[in-house]
């Protein structure tokens, strides 16, 4: 099983050496996200992130299945996460490693878990068809902040995301295709992101968004999941070095800050690629006072 | 909600009697089984866990031989009795639960034994799950400290865990007034309100461990912590109440 190149104790030591005088190797402050990118597909539901060399694409598909017998109202969501080698040559197909076990579960815990997607809206007929809502997480490129990345991009694609209108006559369901009908958005109750905090020099530094380096050298994680309400999804601080509790407590503080800057980001990049897919938005569509522009006038 | 608040605001009783800041019932033993190197075994109200720690040792796999880097390598497997929870299950072991628990043991206890004394060794730490009720990842902490002590592996400090809950449900967010925090949950209470599980270094405030999987607002947090540490300081006095009563024996 190939590993992970170790970092040196020379560079070990020299990035210690630099937090210690409050700089970091790429030049940002401790508190700073790297430059973060979102792109849409041309499909519905497929988001691209990147978080400096780090790079996800999330892709949303849609099935229709028979719901399980315990959950009739419920529709299936599921989030499959997958690393592959091209991200790292450390990361073999089929067996899952540590760091992939623990992604799959703090993306399983921040969106599913904290019910950020109403699956009760994917039911089509009770007990007998739903949705099932496949969320592919693929790891494109390594560079530190799997996490936070993964959860941007699952949460974008959900939100970019339109899944085919149903019509319902009795115990009849028809999908209509996207020709027929517009598609429609999911219903999303809340957007829970992830931020990951780095500590080192027992617990005396933090660092958000480590990349591959800082992140071996780091002596302990503490990852915050927060939605721009100010709610806690989630957190997960696995062992490592201690830190005190209103260290931890401060951390939420930032972490809200940081949730808020990213729920705005997506927005933003959503709106964007909404104006782009419709042009003249659809307001004007509809208006009926204005000529369509290809309409034939039968006769 | 079936857990019944408004009882719990009128007597300021749990569903088992408990008031917010009480533990349930702990029983621990150590040097239960004479085969492993040491061993515990801890009840936590109905949760039960018996802990087995072997080593330090030569490591099993052929390549790598214990851990590199001049520290001893540390391996973490949960088992959990089919008839340990409510529904009986087969095949909990290669879940992603169990994993994300042996992932958790493996780096807390990963902090706190002093490895560096062992390099090219392995320290291999069983946990078998007799039977769940809340507070599971709490109790195998504590299960596993216990052995370790028992097979004499040096650490720098007890680490004990404990879970805390906000009693306050996320939609009644305005009625601060019967918002207790509770100490150390049962499954019932698991599965209503929002908890976290807190670890902590012995009678210090510092936070090892720190596990919370339910939506909570972010104000109710400081009180869950605070609650949650206290709790850690009283489950180690009771620890090292065990710990030395074993060592009386010998004295």
């Amino acid at each position: 099983m190939p590993r992970e190149a170790e970092i040196s104790i020379n560079e070990r030591e020299f990035i210690k050496q630099a937090l210690q005088e409050q700089i970091r190797l790429d030049g940002r402050a401790f508190d700073v996200f790297r430059s973060l990118e979102l792109t849409f597909g041309e499909e519905y539901g497929v988001a691209d992130v990147q978080l400096g060399k780090t790079r996800v694409i999330a892709r949303i598909s849609v099935d229709v299945v028979t719901p399980a017998p315990e959950r009739k109202f419920d529709g299936i969501f599921q989030i499959v996460t997958e690393f592959s080698p091209m991200a790292s040559p450390a990361f073999e197909i089929g067996r899952p490693t540590d760091a992939e076990v623990i992604l799959s579960r703090i993306l399983e815990k921040a969106i599913r878990r904290s019910n950020a997607l109403d699956t009760e809206s994917l039911c089509i007929i009770a007990g007998q068809k739903c949705f099932a809502l496949r969320a592919d997480v693929h790891i494109i490129d390594h560079d530190g902040g799997l996490i936070d990345a993964s959860c941007i991009a699952v949460i974008a694609a959900l939100q970019h995301f339109r899944r085919p209108d149903v019509q319902v006559e009795g115990e009849k369901a028809i999908i209509l295709s996207v020709r027929e009908r517009e598609p429609i958005p999911l219903s999303i109750l809340h957007q829970p992101l992830c931020v990951t905090f780095s500590y080192f020099e027992e617990g005396e530094i933090y660092l958000v968004d480590a990349n591959v380096a800082e992140e071996q050298v780091r002596q302990g994680q503490v990852i915050i999941t927060m939605n721009k309400h100010g709610e806690i999804c989630q957190i997960a601080k696995y062992g490592g070095a201690t830190v005190n509790p209103l260290a931890l407590l401060n951390c939420t503080n930032i972490a809200l800050e940081k949730v808020k800057q990213m729920s705005k980001f997506i927005q933003q990049k959503l709106d964007e690629d909404n104006k782009k897919r419709n042009p003249k938005g659809l307001m004007n569509e509809l208006s009926a006072e204005n000529a369509r522009e290809n309409a034939v006038i039968p006769g | 909600m079936p857990l019944d608040t408004s009882t719990y605001s009128l007597a300021l009783l749990r569903l088992d009697g408990r008031r917010w800041n009480e533990l349930r019932r702990i029983h621990a033993q150590i040097s239960t089984q004479a085969a492993a190197d040491g061993s515990s075994y801890l009840e936590m109200g109905n949760t039960k866990i018996l802990c087995s720690v072997t080593g330090p040792h030569e490591g099993r796999s052929g390549g790598v031989r214990g851990g590199s880097g001049g520290v001893a390598k540390l391996e973490v497997e949960i088992n959990s009795a089919a008839f340990s929870g409510t529904d009986r299950r087969r095949n909990a072991r290669g879940d992603k639960r169990t994993s994300e628990m042996e992932h958790c043991l493996r780096e807390a206890f990963g902090g706190v034994i002093v490895a560096h004394l062992y390099p090219h060794s392995t320290i291999t730490i069983n946990l078998n799950i007799i039977s769940q009720d809340g507070s599971l990842l709490a109790a195998s902490i504590n299960a596993a400290t216990l052995a370790l002590i028992d097979a004499g592996i040096p650490m720098t400090d007890y680490l004990v865990a404990c879970t805390a809950a906000s009693s306050a449900s996320t939609s009644a967010a305005d009625n601060a007034s019967a918002d207790d925090p509770l100490l150390d949950l049962n499954t019932l209470e698991e599965q209503e309100l929002p908890f976290l599980t807190v670890g902590c270094l012995g009678e210090s405030d510092k936070v090892a461990v720190c596990v919370m999987e339910t939506r909570v607002r972010m104000e109710r947090l400081e009180g869950m912590l605070a609650v949650g540490i206290e709790g850690c300081k009283r489950m180690r006095g009771i620890l090292d109440e065990v710990v030395k009563g074993y060592g009386k024996r010998f004295g």
